[in-house]
């Protein structure tokens, strides 16, 4: 096991760097340039641009990028977005398809294994049909079509859930901040001033600064329509451009994170779902399936025999091993609902990578679709090395060792 | 030992699919039911392939009209039945032949996912070594390209070839090479499979019997694994249609699928998607009919791959618990 | 049910934790005025900027020696207070504001003009062209290119003698100079912001990374600031502070929210989420017209649909070229009925032509009529030129992009000349990239095409078809029509020289190296509460005088 799992671990980088070549000479062969818009580029322009971002010939992008990547595992700019690094864009749409594809996994793994047992335990009857067909959804309706319909249905007509979109959510607030100079204006007794350090809201908006990710950084303030500072000044006694010259020493930015949580949980219902039908669907195959071999085996025979109720053979001793290769599925599952995020990112505009993916080649980016391809290939290739771990460990009748059997 | 002996020790580990294969098949409601519905929606679209390809006909694919432009499906001529597109072509006579082209993309697909998948699987897992090492890195690789960027350079680099091929026919031509697109990426998972089985028959006893006998490798193959992979092989097969339809779908949605005047349900889906759910009118028919007999079919194409891989499997009986 | 309440509560704990981790960035209070834009940003920097979305954008940040009137969209003096225009109409000199500052507090200089014209000779971009109208620029930009270190920027036309003043001296007069210097390529740039940005590579060339137009350290003049720019998500603009007519501009905030899928644009656009759809597709905007809806807005805009026919002697792949006779071209012209296209396929009641250029656009221009639909005509011009009834004729190949309605008018078109010319031509749909190369290399036999114009002059779009021109993609030469729009460029006499390029039009609509179909209409949806959006065919927008009623 040592030694095929280290043979394969050092087959790694050999591969990532065969996929990226064949990659780049796929996409530089592919009719159209990354530059070229709708309009012919004038000749000095293109020849500019080709030699900036070094896409003047084949071997001079490989001269430049590829030692990049190795040295600083910098992909370099976008050359659809010249303002963006690649790297800007898969830091933050990375761990969106991620969180995406994982929740779109988890219902799929839920609702197949329930489905599948269901249709396994009530063989060939009606609600194995049933629950079949509903299952198979995901694989009999084109995914543009499910999710369109979903978004239709459910955030514009019914209102349920926010129209697409990922949270850069207003579920930030302004909160006071325990510095000396905000105690020390607490402590003045001036019950408006204390009004504003206890419940901003009331007095100030805030607009967040942020960095080229979006992250942010912090906050500008400004004072609501209708607070007159000069006659809270005189009011209070109290010089209030204090607190909008130096907010950060009365206010921080405070993250509720159950209503972000929320947010989340809105944002992410719908797409998940969308995504999840055609994982659902072969995972309640499987399930299906396996459930039926394991039900027939000798031991569940034996536990029925001992007396044992039905639900309980069922759910102790099938679904484990029923679930084997369940597992075994859930890799290449992983791997293809990160990639095939496409359309329930473009339906719902969600800014993950799967977009990316595919409008970096439509657009002929080859930085970005090199960038985009890495991270993919890397997924895909540790599941794949993952599951065939798993195929051994489930079966060891299966020598994985190398060498004529 | 004589190869009997080994045809023998084959039979206890393989299901009985040599007695009765069509009665085995026909006592399966998937199959049937599956398989029935599947030859009913396949047969019309071929049977009235003349009727939709001819321009004089009036479910012709391609017979604009635009005094009937978006009009509702009603049940007096057999044109309107299904109502018609902007430019208005009845969708009955689109749906029929994009059935017939949806078809043809499935079944290319699952021959060259036959042909293709099942010879790399079968080498990759029987040799082992660095030749497995090999085709299972390259079917790694494949997984890793980008899957749109792979579409779009078979269609450019076939074209003009399989063009001049035939003869200039345009249409046949783009519809060769979209066939082979997606044949070409599907082949992957098939090999996956068969590589997988053949790793497990291969430490089999009646394998190791035969190689200790020293039967040449083809032999091996053809009499030996390959009918044991049957099973497998026809499931997924079976299962690679539905997929290379969707795919196809997917496709068209980008804009780079079968080309324009001809439909598969897929495009008719794509297109009619906007349509569909403008939030003013909704133009419903242009996207439910193509749906419907797409989730037809390819629930259809299911049950028959569940039915199939039941009726290869030897402990069905006992399941009934 | 053990298993499954596990499941579930890891789900939740795992959601929790994804969402603590994936700290959301706040987006504050909802800004004064939302909408939707074109499609994604791609650039902000003038030097490159040519997608409609990314000008839109530049003309709320920067503000040019001219700034767009908000009604009319014609050029009225912005960072220029006065400007004097010599005898023979070649040299200008632009008079800056005093009070025209930067978004840091920096004054507007003329050195500011100077750099950033400079830097579009230096480091050339998409519309560097429009430069050579000014004297020497053209070939110091040559000179750059093969020896940075020689070429001297001595020998062009533009000169700041003081902080206050801009000498531009023109190789001939251009009657629309100042509609170019309201364009962004003519903006200028704060060059000590861009400063910390500086590369120079071993050739001596200087570059400016990418970075100095993300916020915070993009400096602008107009009047609003970038505050945050997030890819797929959109930007936010804040009222620029030291702008030197802030007081007048109306609106404190702007979101630029990006949306890819036009059902969702129309979506949020409906539930109020924002206050302007820019476009919304023709499918909706068509439906929403006929249901009488007050707040779809269409109007003639600034462009022209039609089919480019390639003119070469050969085709591609070496075949002999059917439409190199003119009266191919004509009869391909006259056997089409255009007005079930914009009845049936657009449905947004665009006025059918057979003209090129616009008229609506151009009061004072009087279009030549072009050639009208004439079934038998056209199939007399078609036996003439040697396939009667079609017969013989090659069969062709008509490309379209497969985004958007080309499609179904293409399906359209196709059957007409079929149906009136007994011709069979095939489709070819392929994707954007692979369209624009194709058309651009005259890899084509005829493929839809479109034209809008840049700036209010006819020259706008009578300069496609000069036997030089870089958008010709008809690859049609002829000579008269090259001697014509050279005659226009030198006449001063305003109706003079449109009448001169109105017989330019006539001998290319006669000649039919293109097929118009319509003119483009522009749509808008917005509902009452917003004010200052002109329904101009320009597209554009002044943000200034925007306000969608909520008082910030």
């Amino acid at each position: 096991m040592l030694r095929f799992l280290t043979f394969r671990l050092l087959q790694f980088p050999l591969i990532l760097a065969i996929i990226y070549l064949a990659t780049f000479l796929l996409a530089w062969v592919a009719p159209g340039s990354p530059f070229e818009k709708e309009r012919k580029l004038p000749a000095q322009t293109k020849a500019y641009l080709e030699e900036k971002f070094h896409a003047t010939s084949a071997t001079a992008f490989l001269a430049y990028y590829p030692a990049k990547v190795l040295t600083t595992g910098d992909f370099g700019p976008s050359l659809n977005y010249p303002e963006f690094t690649v790297n800007d864009i898969l830091r933050k749409s990375l761990p969106v398809s991620v969180t995406l594809g994982l929740v779109a996994v988890a219902i799929a793994l839920v609702g197949g294994v329930l489905i599948g047992t269901l249709a396994a335990v009530k063989r060939d009857g009606p609600l194995d049909w049933l629950s079949l067909s509903v299952a198979l959804i995901g694989v009999s309706v084109p995914s543009f079509v499910a999710a369109a319909m979903l978004l239709t249905a459910f955030s514009f007509n019914l209102k349920w859930f926010p129209l697409g979109g990922w949270p850069s959510g207003a579920e930030q607030s302004l909160a006071s901040a325990d510095t000396p100079e905000r105690s020390t204006a607490y402590a003045s007794g001036k019950p408006q001033l204390q009004d504003a350090l206890d419940h901003p809201d009331k007095y100030f908006e805030f607009t967040p600064t942020r960095d080229r990710i979006g992250t942010v950084t912090g906050f500008e303030i400004s004072e609501r329509d209708g607070v007159k500072i000069d006659e809270l000044i005189a009011a209070t006694g109290f010089d209030w451009n204090q607190l909008f010259d130096h907010p950060n020493t009365y206010f921080r930015l405070r993250t509720e994170w159950w209503l972000s949580a929320w947010k989340y949980f809105q944002s992410i219902c719908m797409p998940a779902i969308a995504l999840s039908l055609l994982p659902m669907a072969y995972i309640t195959r499987l399930t299906r399936v396996s459930m039926i071999d394991v039900l027939a085996s000798d031991y569940v025979r034996t536990a029925r025999a001992k007396g044992l109720s039905r639900p309980a053979v069922v759910f102790r001793h099938c679904l484990r091993n029923a679930l084997l290769p369940v597992l075994s599925f859930l890799g290449p599952a992983a791997a293809t609902t990160l990639t095939g995020s496409f359309v329930v990112e473009k339906v719902f505009n969600i800014p993950g990578m799967g977009d990316y993916f595919v409008r970096s080649v439509l657009n002929r980016d080859q930085t970005l679709i090199l960038g985009t391809v890495m991270i993919y290939s890397f997924f895909l290739l540790s599941l794949n090395l993952f599951v065939d771990v798993m195929y051994s460990v489930i079966d060891p009748r299966i020598q994985l060792t190398q060498g004529k059997a | 030992m004589s190869e009997a002996v080994i045809n023998v020790a084959a039979a206890q580990v393989t299901p009985d699919v040599i007695e009765h294969p069509i009665r085995r098949a026909l006592s399966q409601p998937r199959i049937i039911a599956g398989g029935g519905v599947l030859l009913l929606i396949f047969g019309l679209c071929l049977i009235t392939l003349p009727w939709t390809l001819s321009s004089s006909s009036q479910i012709f694919y391609d017979s604009q009209d635009f005094s009937r432009s978006l009009a509702r499906p009603v049940s007096d001529s057999p044109l309107l039945w299904f109502g018609t597109d902007q430019l208005g072509r009845p969708l009955v006579g689109r749906c029929l032949i994009g059935g017939a082209i949806s078809l043809a993309v499935g079944a290319a697909a699952a021959t060259i996912s036959i042909v293709l998948g099942v010879s790399v699987g079968l080498i990759a897992g029987y040799r082992g070594g660095w030749v497995d090492s090999l085709l299972m890195r390259s079917v790694d690789i494949f997984y890793g390209l980008p899957y749109v960027l792979l579409i779009i350079l078979f269609k450019v680099a076939l074209e003009k070839p399989i063009q001049h091929l035939l003869n200039d026919n345009n249409i046949a031509a783009n519809l060769i090479v979209l066939f082979l697109a997606i044949g070409l990426v599907s082949w992957l998972t098939m090999a996956r499979v068969v590589r997988g089985q053949v790793l497990s028959l291969r430490s089999q006893p009646f394998i190791e019997a035969a190689r200790a006998l020293g039967l040449p490798e083809k032999r091996i193959f053809f009499k030996h694994l390959l009918p044991n992979l049957v099973g497998p092989i026809t499931v997924y097969a079976t299962l690679t249609i539905p997929q290379a339809i969707l795919q196809e779908s997917f496709l068209s949605f980008l804009g780079i699928g079968v080309n324009a005047p001809m439909a598969t349900w897929g495009s008719l889906a794509a297109d009619g998607l906007a349509p569909a759910l403008n939030p003013i009118v909704s133009r419903w028919w242009l996207l439910l009919f193509p749906c419907v007999l797409l989730a037809i079919t390819l629930l259809s194409l299911n049950f028959l791959g569940d039915g199939l891989r039941d009726l290869f499997d030897p402990k069905r009986d006992a399941a009934k618990i | 049910m053990e298993k499954r309440s596990s499941y579930s509560s890891l789900i939740a704990v795992a959601l929790i934790a994804l969402s603590l981790l994936n700290s959301p960035a706040a987006a504050a209070r909802k800004a004064g005025f939302r909408f939707i834009n074109r499609g994604e940003v791609n650039t902000l920097d003038p030097n490159r900027m040519s997608w409609m979305q990314d000008i839109r954008i530049g003309y709320a940040l920067w503000e040019g020696l001219y700034a767009l009137d908000p009604d009319t969209l014609d050029p009225v003096p912005g960072a220029a207070v006065k400007i004097d225009v010599s005898e023979d109409k070649t040299v200008y000199t632009f008079h800056l504001r005093p009070e025209g500052k930067w978004s840091n507090g920096d004054t507007v200089t003329s050195a500011d003009f100077v750099f950033a014209w400079r830097r579009m000779l230096e480091e050339p971009g998409d519309y560097t062209y429009l430069f050579y109208y000014i004297k020497g620029a053209q070939d110091y930009e040559k000179a750059f290119t093969s020896n940075p270190a020689m070429a001297d920027f001595k020998t062009v036309g533009i000169e700041a003698p003081d902080a206050t003043t801009l000498v531009v001296r023109l190789s001939h007069p251009v009657t629309f100079l100042a509609d170019l210097c309201a364009f962004p390529p003519f903006f200028p740039l704060n060059e000590k912001s861009m400063q910390p940005f500086k590369q120079t590579d071993k050739t001596g060339r200087v570059s400016y990374g990418g970075e100095f137009i993300r916020p915070p350290n993009l400096i602008t003049n107009g009047p609003f600031k970038l505050v945050s720019w997030t890819l797929k998500v959109g930007q936010r603009l804040e009222a620029n502070p030291f702008y030197w007519d802030a007081k007048n501009v109306k609106v404190k905030s702007i979101e630029a929210v990006s949306v890819d899928d036009n059902l969702l644009a129309y979506q949020k656009y409906d539930q109020g989420e924002v206050d302007w759809l820019a476009e919304p597709t023709g499918e909706i905007a068509a439906e929403m017209k006929k249901a009488g809806r007050k707040d779809i807005h269409v109007f003639p805009s600034f462009g022209t649909y039609f089919y480019s026919i390639n003119c070469q002697p050969k085709l591609p792949g070496d075949r002999v070229n059917p439409m190199a006779d003119a009266r191919v071209r004509q009869a391909l012209a006259m056997s089409i009925d255009k007005q079930p296209i914009v009845d049936n396929v657009t449905r947004l009641e665009e006025p059918i032509t057979s003209q090129y250029i616009p008229a609506s656009s151009f009061p004072k221009y009087k279009a030549p009529p072009g050639l009208p639909k004439d079934f038998a005509k056209a199939q007399e011009l078609l036996a003439a030129a040697g396939y009667p009834g079609g017969k013989g004729f090659p069969k062709l190949t008509l490309l379209f992009n497969t985004e958007g309605d080309h499609k179904p008018i293409a399906e359209y078109i196709r059957k007409q000349w079929a149906d009136h010319l007994g011709i069979n031509v095939e489709l070819e749909g392929v994707e954007i990239k692979q369209f624009s190369q194709r058309l651009h290399n005259k890899d084509y036999d005829i493929a839809r095409a479109s034209w809008y114009g840049d700036y209010n002059d006819v020259s706008t779009f009578t300069d496609k078809f000069k036997s030089d021109s870089l958008n010709n993609d008809a690859g049609w030469i002829n000579p008269k029509y090259d001697e014509l729009l050279k005659q226009a460029d030198v006449e001063t006499d305003v109706q003079k020289r449109l009448d001169i390029l109105a017989e330019a039009e006539a001998i290319l609509l006669k000649e039919a190296p293109l097929i118009p179909l319509y003119h483009y209409v522009n749509k808008y949806a917005f509902r009452d509460n917003v004010q200052g959006i002109p329904l101009n065919p320009r597209n554009m927008v002044v943000f200034k005088k925007i306000t969608a009623g909520r008082g910030n």
